[in-house]
């Protein structure tokens, strides 16, 4: 097995990075998420954004999409799917942020697991920080092939 | 014309795997959803009763009432403090659950509540919050006879009770 393109070209190692780091994020934020469903549905539930007989679907199924996001992004398989959810989901955790923001709740965040700390504007540039690598992976990831002979 | 179709390609290709990750995650999700032991339903979550949990004001248990029980053997302390203040003292017998571990901890506590015990938590100081904090996760998880010993360990180890130190 040989070592391609690395580091360069530029582009593709630092998306490959990206990605990587993104896996792990995924994967911390969605274990911890799965720990603890009833507390995370909770905590989903005081974003005040959902109906109540949604609550707990998300609460069990957004840790595992989290879980399945991750081990996809260091498979190295489904990528672009893996990208373009990831992109959507901070889309969407940057709109539930800023309805709250807005509104002045003080809140957990929720972010990784329920036990992290209340939301403030950080986490929102934080979101869009994270929002802007899986755009970068999105369009420029090549897979682990392109790495290897 | 040949880039547009490539490019539309992409993105067919790139919806179907967003479709296969969707479906897999929620499959692994139901299945183990229903076998862990933490269950929750998938629908329907009673906000009316979490509101009440939130609001439900935790009893307090007074030193005579937790001495006379510990005599008793009818009652398990529960430190909320860090693994570390708990190692330098800690009431004799008492177990260690900071707030972030009741969860894991629930389950084991449950059998013990079902044999009649009652458990007190404890931390150091009449404003300190981990005690508390402690005892509202356990009541949400479905243990009733939790009760918060307000300023537990100061007040018990100026009484002269019994207390120990390491990890046991």
């Amino acid at each position: 097995m040989k070592l391609l393109n690395f580091p360069r070209p530029f582009l593709p190692v630092f998306a490959l990075i990206c990605r990587l780091a993104l896996a792990i994020i995924f994967f911390y934020a969605g274990i911890e998420k799965a720990i603890n469903p009833i507390d995370f549905a909770v905590a989903i539930y005081n974003y005040r954004l959902l109906p109540d007989y949604a609550i707990n679907f998300v609460a069990v199924f957004l840790p595992y999409l989290e879980i399945i996001i991750a081990i996809s992004f260091i498979i190295g398989i489904n990528v672009r799917g893996a990208a373009l959810l990831s992109t959507l989901l901070f889309l969407t955790f940057a709109i539930a942020l800023t309805i709250n923001l807005a509104r002045g709740l003080d809140i957990s965040c929720g972010c990784f697991g329920a036990t992290s700390g209340n939301i403030n504007w950080f986490y929102l540039v934080r979101d869009f920080f994270l929002f802007c690598i899986s755009l970068i992976v999105l369009f420029y990831d090549r897979g682990w092939r392109y790495f290897f002979d | 014309m040949m880039s547009t179709k490539y490019l539309s390609q992409k993105i067919y290709s790139s919806f179907i795997e967003l479709i296969i990750i969707l479906a897999t995650a929620l499959l692994i999700a139901i299945i183990f959803n229903s076998i862990r032991s933490n269950y929750i339903p998938l629908f329907g979550f009673s906000s009316a009763a979490i509101i009440k949990e939130q609001q439900a004001k935790i009893p307090t248990i007074t030193l005579s009432e937790a001495y006379d029980l510990y005599l008793k053997n009818k009652i398990i302390f529960i430190d909320a403090r860090d693994p570390f203040s708990f190692e330098e003292g800690h009431i004799t017998g008492a177990i260690n659950i900071y707030p972030d571990e009741a969860p894991l901890q629930a389950q084991s506590l449950k059998v013990k509540a079902k044999q009649g015990f009652v458990f007190a938590t404890y931390c150091d100081g009449p404003q300190c919050p981990l005690s508390k904090e402690t005892a509202h996760a356990l009541t949400l998880r479905g243990i009733s006879t939790v009760k918060v010993f307000v300023n537990g360990w100061s007040v018990w180890l100026n009484a002269g009770y019994p207390v120990s130190k390491g990890k046991k």
